[in-house]
């Protein structure tokens, strides 16, 4: 095809059509830039690293929430392209949405590395033992960009603006199976509430959209059987990961040597 | 009517190095602390920093052969012997500290069996010191680092406010101006200290590896503001940037095994760098892919019109590249269409670090003309030249130095406040009414425009592209010194054209050309006036190194008609500069 | 109730399965089921009442309800219909929420991504409980029609 259509839903409900010329390779990012370069400097959308890391381009394209910048147009398979802000977030303006409660409903699960010894955890120089197996355990469900699609595509995020949603709750997981952390009482009262984990009914749309494949539904059913565990089972906490020993001294194996200082000579100060 | 906001430290700028720092200052204060604020052009984590992709360097295992001589020797050695011995020495030292100040934070470093952190080679390195996480640690860093803010709750968050200018008083910094896109607000923040920490410039170009919003912000505040930049000529061109945006393919790659191959099926690094082959540094790497593309034994792609080389993974497995290289796997598959388990990456050198900078000294102070701390201002990460990197760096060092120079500005910003010196709030200025005169009524004029501000960035792009690219010459700079002045004459016929106040991406697009195109002019001088080649500069002209003349550090400082040059001794205190062969 | 000033919230959008995978389009029948059935309960509830109430109060309810005619025999079969489907996919959500079945465990995300908790388990499922109450529900119409004397 050589010409694509972009019909965008501005500010106040408007639909705008736009025409361009279709290049192999061009994504809806490309048409976005494009036609506020070329043709109306108005169009307001966020974009920033273009290569799907940074999570700025979040927007509801032909119905699902997407990632403009990943998305070709060769997929979509149309030559009108429908393209909507983020559903369930306020809009401020065209496709830019308020991603303030998303981003404070993370900070409410307090998604940090918790220890009994602050001091260790801050102050000290030691590195805790983990192993590769332990890392895979989580690993999953740190690769979360907050790009903000799967809260937009969660139906109880859309019911229900307490609801602490996908993206919380997966990243409640990882701290949770996290051998370093130490917060597992803390990090299962805040999930177990009325607006917590207990609303979600497994839609799966979180982690059908995820453009990062973290996969929020697995992690929000592993939280679910933490708290079952620690309510029914009555199971405790288990200690957090362990400074590794430092390694015995003498233990030297001659490296590769650079060349001799010279110092001394000619040298410059500078301040 | 201009609101002013009071904080006792600001940080501008949140990626690696403006998290760090805020970090630090958080950690080591208490709960009534000072008061804190990270302003971000952009929301946090959304910056650039997410796509560093390859690995931190550290001396994490001196009993296994690794020392910190060793990195420092291949620091300086990277940087052409530009850079300050010092500072390096420092840098080295402080490294291993924050890859284990990570982990306890939560970073999900690649383990060896025995779980302690793995390490794998990396360009440049004579040691396999590169730190890594998957292949995706500039991101990972940035997780940690911002969940780890979210600890506290003493500190503000000023997401999508872009800084427009800084004052600088009777050498004290006062304040910065800003835009708050969400209202369209014009605010005056003033502070007693302040890091700037917004990046590199590698938007200049067009084929680049940076984000769109890596527009060299913080270095042309304090361009603006009178201060010296320094070293701006030196810009590195990563080897493997993904045909045909100029995505970055990381060094890792490499590090893992790949091989560069050209039209011949040749392993080509053999020629140009026969003992660390494709592991040499980004510079000498780039200069051989060129040279084979300019000697014809590259590969044209017909849609772009870009020459390119091969980047072979084949040969490592399916297992490994899920493994170790899954983020590469994603993006050459997701924007080329290529898997590398099949098919060669097509890859061409892209722009990608800015070894220059805003002048610091090694607490990370910003100094004047003068070689005096500005009192109250510090730069760190990209945005900042100590100089680490001098005329090249290595690959993995970058996010080291974000993380290590975030540390040290954190501690100096903690310490000066603490102590008698710290000077109290400034009152408002006439530079502020200025500023809000220059960026509202002077953008908004109500005549026609002249110019269109993205058209004069798309030339600029692709002069930049022509002519002061990985080899430049006496002809082609001159074009381009000339060709930017005159599109900065132009540039004072634009005006912007979307009234409206909320999210006006327009105003902040020019905004951005403006001191795109100023930096570009110090590039471009800067570059003419460097006659030898030394690192990231490459002429082909002066191909050699020219240590009695050369050895020396660039400054620009903003006049009228364009930067005023003089120049600033390197400290060499351990070795003297020999000649650079891989 | 105070308008929810969010883009597209609300009970609509929430229930609108278009462009997703299979697993949201069975949780909006699994809602609209449910609603079926607690007016089905309702409905019960005050017909069986009607039964203490005399048998005058009987008669006339069941002569209301026949006189609807054949759109009772249409009510029973989606109310049916709605049973079924309900309590299957009922335990399939079981399955999912309490003993985290059919969901997978953790992986290292390899391109092109494919969650495992929308995987080859979970979707053998799903359509396992779709094929089986659709034969039920067919049998149920042929059962409902039998009693009409029609098959």
């Amino acid at each position: 095809m050589d010409k694509v259509t972009l019909e965008v839903v501005r500010s106040g409900g408007r639909r705008i059509r736009y025409d361009l010329r279709y290049r192999k390779g061009m994504t809806v990012l490309d048409a976005l830039i494009e036609i506020r370069e070329k043709l109306d400097s108005s169009l307001g959308y966020r974009h920033s690293c273009r290569m799907g890391i940074c999570g700025s381009c979040g927007m509801t394209i032909e119905g699902v929430p997407r990632l403009a910048c990943q998305t070709q147009i060769s997929i979509l398979k149309t030559d009108v392209i429908r393209v909507e802000p983020l559903h369930s977030m306020g809009v401020m303006r065209d496709l830019v949405v308020d991603i303030a409660p998303f981003m404070a409903m993370h900070k409410s699960v307090k998604p940090y590395i918790m220890r009994r010894n602050t001091d260790e955890r801050d102050h000290s120089d030691r590195e805790y033992r983990v192993l590769s197996e332990e890392v895979r355990r989580f690993l999953q469900f740190d690769y979360c960009i907050m790009c903000g699609l799967c809260y937009s595509a969660c139906p109880t995020v859309a019911l229900d603006p307490a609801y602490i949603g996908p993206q919380a709750i997966a990243q409640s997981y990882r701290y949770m199976a996290d051998p370093r952390d130490e917060g597992w009482d803390q990090r299962i009262d805040l999930l177990d509430t009325s607006h917590g984990v207990w609303r979600c009914h497994v839609a799966g749309a979180c982690s059908f959209v995820c453009p990062k494949d973290v996969d929020p539904a697995k992690a929000i059913q592993m939280a679910r059987k933490e708290i079952l565990k620690k309510r029914l089972l009555r199971r405790k906490a288990r200690v957090g990961a362990q400074p590794v020993p430092l390694l015995s001294s003498g233990v030297v194996k001659q490296g590769v040597k650079p060349p001799p200082f010279d110092f001394g000579k000619g040298s410059v100060s500078r301040k | 009517m201009v609101e002013a906001i009071d904080h006792d430290v600001i940080i501008v700028g949140s990626g690696l190095a403006g998290l760090r720092a805020a970090a630090q200052v958080l950690s080591l204060s208490s709960g009534s602390g000072p008061s804190l604020a990270v302003i971000s052009k952009l929301a946090l984590m959304r910056s650039h920093s997410v796509g560093a992709e390859g690995g931190t360097a550290a001396v994490l295992y001196p009993e296994e052969g690794d020392s910190l001589e060793l990195h420092a020797w291949d620091t300086i050695k990277g940087s052409d012997f530009l850079a300050d011995q010092d500072s390096v020495w420092k840098f080295v030292s402080l490294c291993p500290e924050e890859m284990r100040q990570l982990e306890r934070w939560g970073m999900p470093w690649s383990r060896r069996e025995d779980g302690r952190i793995a390490q794998r080679p990396f360009g440049g390195h004579s040691y396999d010191r590169a730190t890594f996480a998957q292949d995706k640690v500039g991101f990972f860093e940035m997780r940690t680092l911002y969940d780890k803010l979210q600890e506290y709750d003493n500190w503000s968050r000023y997401d999508e406010t872009f800084v427009t200018s800084i004052v600088v008083e009777d050498g004290t910094f006062k304040g910065c101006t800003a835009i708050e896109l969400k209202t369209g607000r014009f605010v005056f923040f003033r502070a007693k200290a302040a890091v700037i920490a917004t990046g590199g410039a590698g938007q200049l170009w067009k084929f680049t590896a940076t984000s769109t919003s890596v527009t060299g912000d913080g270095i042309g505040l304090a361009y603006r503001a009178g201060l010296p930049i320094e070293d701006m000529e030196f810009m590195q061109f990563h080897p493997t940037g993904l045909i045909p945006r100029g995505i970055l393919i990381t060094e890792g790659a490499r590090g893992e095994g790949g091989y560069l191959v050209n039209s011949k099926g040749e392993r080509f690094m053999e020629r140009y760098a026969p003992s660390k082959m494709e592991l040499a540094p980004r510079d000498v790497v780039s200069r051989s892919i060129m040279k084979e593309i300019g000697e014809g034994r590259g590969f044209k792609d017909e849609d772009s019109g870009l020459s390119f080389v091969h980047l072979d993974l084949r040969h490592l497995g399916r297992e490994k590249i899920d493994a170790k290289l899954p983020f590469i796997k994603e993006l050459s598959m997701k924007f080329t269409g290529v898997d590398p388990v099949e098919e060669p990456i097509p890859i061409k050198p892209t722009a990608h670090y800015t070894m220059g900078g805003i002048r610091v000294d090694g607490n990370g102070r910003v100094l004047d003309e003068r070689s005096q701390a500005v009192r109250g201002l510090w730069a760190a990460g990209e945005a900042a030249c100590v100089s680490i990197h001098g005329a090249n760096r290595l690959g993995a060092n970058s996010t080291a130095e974000c993380l290590v120079y975030g540390r040290i500005v954190g501690e100096d910003i903690v310490r000066y406040l603490a102590s008698d010196n710290a000077h109290p709030l400034g009152n408002d200025s006439s530079l502020v009414a200025s500023e809000e005169d220059r960026v509202f009524r002077g953008l908004f004029r109500n005549e026609t425009s002249s110019e269109d501000v993205y058209v004069l960035k798309a030339k600029l792009k692709e002069i930049m592209d022509k002519s002061v690219y990985v080899f430049r010459d006496e002809e082609g700079l001159t074009d381009a010194v000339r060709e930017v002045k005159e599109l900065k004459e132009k540039y004072r016929g634009v005006r912007v054209t979307d009234g409206s106040k909320v999210f006006n991406y327009n105003l902040l697009d020019t905004l951005e050309v403006g001191v795109m195109l100023e930096l570009a002019e110090v590039v471009a001088q800067g570059a003419l006036n460097r006659r030898e080649s030394r690192g990231g500069h490459a002429r082909l002209d002066y191909p050699q190194r020219d240590d009695t003349n050369w050895l020396k550090h660039t400054l620009a400082r903003r006049t009228e008609d364009g930067p005023s040059f003089s120049f600033a001794p390197v400290c060499i205190t351990m070795w003297k500069p020999v000649e650079r062969k891989y | 109730m105070k308008k929810d000033p969010r883009y597209k919230s609300g009970l609509i959008s929430s229930l609108n399965p278009f462009g997703y995978n299979v697993e949201r389009w069975s949780y909006a029948l699994h809602r609209v089921t449910g609603v079926v059935l607690i007016g089905y309960l309702m409905a019960h509830i005050f017909e069986t009442f009607e039964l203490s109430m005399g048998s005058t109060a009987w008669t006339n309810t069941m002569n209301a309800l026949h006189s609807l005619g054949p759109l009772e025999l249409v009510g029973l079969w989606i109310v049916a219909g709605s049973a079924l489907y309900h309590g299957a996919n009922g335990i399939r959500l079981i399955l999912n929420e309490m003993f985290g079945k059919l969901m997978g465990s953790p992986i290292l995300p390899v391109y092109p991504y494919s969650p495992t908790s929308l995987g080859r388990n979970q979707r053998m499922v799903v359509w396992t409980i779709t094929g089986v109450v659709l034969v039920l529900w067919v049998w149920a119409g042929l059962y409902l029609l039998a009693g009409l004397g029609v098959v």
